[in-house]
C-alpha cells in the first residue's frame, strides 16, 4: 500500500519476485535524492523525479560530480512522453482528490476533490450542487427509491456502487464517478450489492 | 563503366533509393558521381549543421525531398536549452530562393517558425508532404498557412511536437478544393478543433490513409470521421469516454466493423476502457498497435484487447501492463518484431510493474523480435543471456533500469556480462542503450563484438577512460555516441581524434571532460565544432583561474564541412 502523507513519496513496499530484496538494497544504492532534483532553465517539470529518496540512508555508487546533485533528464523519457502521461498521472492517480465526474444526459463532465468530502453524506451533498439536481444524494443513501444511482470506476477498472465500502477505502480506490439512470443499470456490469468480494 | 550512356546509368540509379547505397554510388567514379547529382531526389542530412543548404543544393540541384535533424538526441530529455539552435528558416529561404521543386521536408528536432511554415507554403507549387517530428517553435497559425496554400498536399504529419494551439480555424483553411489528403495527423494539439470543418475535410478526402486525431475530439466525433472514411488504415483515436449505451457507441461499433483496410492503432489520449471492446472485430487484422499514451487502458480490458491482435509486429504499451501482460503478448503475438514498454508512473511511486520476466517471456514467445525499447524496475545477468540466445536477431537493444547503478538483483553483480551475451548473439545489432550498474568491462565487450554498433547511449556507467576507449576504438560503425554522467575523461576524447571524423557526432555531459581538453580537440581537428553548452555559469569559465582544469558540462562535436555556426546562442562556445 502506499503510505501517503509523508511529503516524500517513498518506495513502495509490495510482494516482489523471489529473490529480490526489496527496500534495503534499493534505499542503499540510490545515489540521488529527490531534494537535490532543481529544476533548472528549461526542466521545471516536476516529473524529473523518476527517482526517490527514502529519507534515510543514501550511499552514492557513482563518483561522477554530477551525480550528487541534478538528475535532470532520467529516466530518459523525452519531454512531450513525460507532460502528456504527468496529466494522465495527475488525473487518474488514486486519493490524489480530483476525479472526473459524469451524469447521463449532461453533456459534459464536471471534476471534484474528493478529498474535501469528509464522508458519503458530504459526498451526496458534493454531487448535489455540483450538478444541481437533488436526488444523486439521496441514490447513495437510499439506494433502490430513486432514480438515479451513483457508481465509481475502482483501481482494476471495475464499476462499483458507491457506497458499500468504508468511505476511507472508497477515496483510495475511486477513479472516476458516474451518475447514471437506474434504468441503464442492468447489464452494465455493476457488482450488485450485497455479494461478497 | 562507360559502356552505357549516362540515361541508363540514371534509370539503373533510380532503382537505388536508400541514402546509404546512393553515397556509395557516387563515390564509384567522376563520371557515376555527375549522374548520381543530378538525379538524386531525396536528400538526407542528419546533422543540419554539417552542410549549409548552399553547398547542398549546388550538389543535387534536382532535390525534391529533404530530410533534417537538428538538436542532437539528448534534447529530448531536456538536456539541451531550447534556444541551442537547429532553426529551419534559413534552409527553407535558401531553397526558395533557389527554386528548386520542393516537394517533400521532414523536420526533426528542429526550430520552426510560422514565418518559416508561411515561406515553405508559398514557394513551392508542388510541396506536397510536412513531417514535422519533436520540433517547436510554430502555432496553428503556421498550419493554417500549409493548408491554405499547399494546394497537392498529402501529407501533414506531426508528431510529438511543441505546437501553441491558438484555436484558431487551421482546419477550415483548406480550401474546399483539397481532395488529396493521405495523412493528417495533429494528435499533438492541445486545443479545441473544430469538428465540422475536420468532417467535411475527411469526407473530400478519399484518399486518406492515416488519420490521427487530437484530444479534443470526441467519442461521436469519431464515429462520424469513421463512417466518411472507411478505408481508413491508420486511425489515432482521440478522446474515447463515452456510455456504451449511447447511440454514437453504437454507431462507432457499426462503423469500425467497415473498416477492414484498418491496420495501425493508436492514441485513446482519454478511454473508457469499457468501450474498448468496439474494436475488437477489426483486431485481427492490425499489424501496430501503440497504447502509450493510454494511460486508462489496463487490466483485463487490456489484455482482452491484446488477445485478438494475433498478427501485431509492432505494440508500443506502457509498463503498467505487467510482466503478465508481456505473457499474454508473447503468447498471441507471434509476429512481433516490435516491442517498446515505457514508465507509465514517472513520479517514481513504484508502481512500474515489469522486471526481467516479461523480457524473457517475450523474447522465447516472439522469434521476429529486432526492436526493443524496455523500461523496467530491475533486470538479471541470467535473463540477458536469456534473451540473447531466444533474439539472436535484434537490430535495435534499449534497456532503461529505472534506477541509476542499478545491479544484478539476484546476484548484486554488474550487468557487464548480460549485456555482453547481447552484442556477443546479436550480430546486426546497430542501436544500443546500456542502463544499471555497468564496468569498463562491458565496454570491452562492446568494442569487441558490437561490429555494426551505429549508435550507442551511455548513461552512469563506466569506471575509467578505458571503457570509452575500448568503444572508439572497436566500433568501426560508431556514428552517433551519446554518453552523460561516467567517468569519461580527456585521455579517452583525445586519443583518437580522426575517429570523430568516421562519426557523425559525439555527446559528453557531465562526465571528466576539462576545457583545455576540449580546447585541445578543437586545435587536432578543425573540421570538427566543437562546441561547449554552459548555461548556469556564463562567464565563470574564462574568469576562473583553474581555467583549463574546469569540468566542461556539456559537450557536443560534430563533424561539418562548413566550419563554425553563426547561429549559436551566448551560452554556446564553440572552440
Amino acid at each position: 500500500m502506499e503510505k501517503e502523507g509523508l511529503g516524500l513519496e517513498i518506495t513502495e513496499l509490495r510482494l516482489g519476485l523471489p529473490g529480490r530484496d526489496v527496500a534495503e538494497k534499493m534505499m542503499k544504492k540510490r545515489a540521488f535524492t529527490e531534494m537535490n532534483m532543481t529544476s533548472s532553465g528549461s526542466n521545471s517539470d516536476q516529473c524529473e523525479s523518476g527517482v526517490v529518496s527514502s529519507g534515510g540512508d543514501v550511499e552514492k555508487v557513482n563518483d561522477s560530480p554530477a551525480a550528487k546533485s541534478q538528475v535532470v533528464g532520467w529516466p530518459p523519457v523525452c519531454s512531450y512522453r513525460r507532460k502528456n502521461s504527468c496529466k494522465e498521472a495527475s488525473t487518474t492517480k488514486v486519493g490524489l482528490g480530483y476525479v472526473k465526474v459524469s451524469m447521463d444526459g449532461v453533456p459534459y463532465l464536471r471534476k471534484m476533490d474528493l478529498g474535501s468530502s469528509q464522508g458519503y453524506d458530504d459526498l451526496a451533498f458534493a454531487l448535489d450542487k455540483l450538478f444541481g439536481f437533488r436526488g444523486i444524494g439521496v441514490a447513495l443513501k437510499d439506494g433502490d427509491n430513486c432514480e438515479y444511482v451513483t457508481i465509481y470506476e475502482d483501481k482494476d477498472g471495475d464499476w462499483m456502487l458507491a457506497g458499500d465500502v468504508p468511505w476511507g477505502m472508497f477515496i483510495e480506490s475511486c477513479k472516476r464517478l458516474r451518475i447514471m439512470k437506474r434504468s441503464d443499470a442492468s447489464g452494465f456490469g455493476l457488482q450488485p450489492r450485497g455479494v461478497d468480494e | 563503366m562507360n559502356y552505357f550512356p549516362d540515361e541508363v546509368i540514371e534509370h539503373v540509379f533510380d532503382f537505388v533509393t536508400s541514402h546509404k547505397d546512393r553515397n556509395a554510388i557516387s563515390l564509384v567514379c567522376k563520371s557515376w558521381y555527375k549522374i548520381e547529382r543530378y538525379s538524386r531526389q531525396k536528400v538526407f542530412i542528419g546533422n543540419c549543421y554539417a552542410i549549409n543548404p548552399e553547398r547542398l543544393l549546388r550538389r543535387f540541384p534536382c532535390l525534391k525531398s529533404l530530410t533534417l535533424k537538428g538538436k542532437p538526441h539528448f534534447a529530448d530529455f531536456n538536456l539541451v536549452p531550447h534556444e541551442w539552435g537547429g532553426f529551419v528558416l534559413p534552409w527553407i529561404e535558401a531553397l526558395a530562393r533557389s527554386r528548386v521543386g520542393l516537394e517533400e521536408l521532414r523536420l526533426k528536432r528542429m526550430v520552426v517558425t510560422d514565418e518559416s511554415l508561411e515561406l515553405l507554403s508559398r514557394s513551392f507549387v508542388n510541396f506536397k508532404s510536412l513531417v514535422l517530428v519533436s520540433c517547436e517553435g510554430f502555432t496553428t497559425d503556421g498550419l493554417a498557412s500549409i493548408a491554405a496554400n499547399c494546394r497537392h498536399l498529402r501529407d501533414l504529419d506531426l508528431q510529438e511536437n511543441e505546437i501553441d494551439d491558438h484555436r484558431g480555424q487551421w482546419l477550415s483553411c483548406f480550401p474546399d478544393t483539397c481532395t488529396t489528403l493521405v495523412t493528417l495527423n495533429f494528435a499533438c494539439l492541445e486545443g479545441e478543433t473544430n469538428l465540422v470543418a475536420l468532417e467535411r475535410l475527411v469526407a473530400r478526402s478519399p484518399n486518406l490513409k492515416s488519420l490521427k486525431l487530437n484530444r479534443a475530439v470526441p467519442l461521436d466525433a469519431l464515429a462520424r470521421l469513421m463512417v466518411c472514411a472507411p478505408q481508413i488504415v491508420d486511425l489515432g483515436v482521440g478522446s474515447y469516454e463515452n456510455d456504451p449505451d449511447s447511440e454514437s457507441y453504437m454507431k462507432l461499433k457499426a462503423a469500425i466493423k467497415k473498416c477492414t483496410s484498418l491496420r495501425s492503432l493508436s492514441g485513446f489520449l482519454e478511454a473508457a476502457p469499457h468501450c474498448l471492446s468496439a474494436f475488437h472485430p477489426i483486431c485481427h487484422n492490425l499489424t501496430s498497435l501503440n497504447l502509450s499514451y493510454a494511460a486508462e487502458i489496463h487490466g483485463s480490458h487490456l489484455i482482452k484487447l491484446i488477445q485478438h491482435c494475433k498478427k501485431l509486429q509492432r505494440l508500443w504499451i506502457l509498463d503498467s501492463i505487467g510482466d503478465k501482460g508481456l505473457e499474454v503478448v508473447a503468447s498471441t503475438c507471434k509476429d512481433l518484431q516490435e516491442l517498446r514498454v515505457f514508465p507509465s508512473d514517472l513520479l517514481g511511486g513504484g508502481n512500474t510493474a515489469v522486471t526481467e520476466e516479461g523480457l524473457v517471456a517475450i523474447s522465447a514467445g516472439c522469434p521476429k523480435l529486432h526492436s526493443i525499447l524496455y523500461f523496467c524496475q530491475q533486470m538479471t545477468n541470467a535473463a540477458l543471456v536469456t534473451v540473447a540466445k531466444n533474439c539472436p536477431n535484434f537490430i535495435r537493444f534499449r534497456l532503461c533500469i529505472l534506477e541509476p547503478n542499478k545491479p544484478d538483483h539476484v546476484t548484486s553483480q554488474p550487468l557487464d556480462e548480460g549485456f555482453g551475451a547481447i552484442v556477443k548473439a546479436c550480430k546486426s545489432l546497430r542501436r544500443l542503450s546500456l542502463s544499471g550498474l555497468l564496468t569498463d568491462q562491458v565496454f570491452l565487450y562492446i568494442g569487441m563484438y558490437a561490429n555494426q554498433l551505429e549508435m550507442l547511449s551511455i548513461a552512469f556507467a563506466g569506471d575509467t577512460d578505458k571503457g570509452m576507449l575500448y568503444v572508439l576504438n572497436g566500433c568501426k560503425k560508431m556514428k552517433k555516441l551519446e554518453i552523460r554522467d561516467s567517468p569519461f575523461g580527456d585521455t579517452a576524447l583525445l586519443a583518437d581524434v580522426s575517429k570523430y571524423e568516421t562519426m557523425r557526432s559525439l555527446w559528453m555531459s557531465s562526465c571528466e571532460v576539462t576545457l583545455s581538453g576540449c580546447k585541445r580537440l578543437a586545435q587536432k581537428a578543425p573540421w570538427l565544432n566543437v562546441e561547449i553548452i554552459n548555461e548556469n555559469d556564463n562567464n565563470r569559465m574564462e574568469e576562473n583561474g583553474h581555467e583549463g582544469r574546469q569540468k566542461v558540462d556539456k559537450l557536443y562535436l560534430y563533424r561539418t564541412v562548413v566550419g563554425t555556426r553563426m547561429d549559436a546562442p551566448p551560452f554556446v562556445w564553440i572552440l
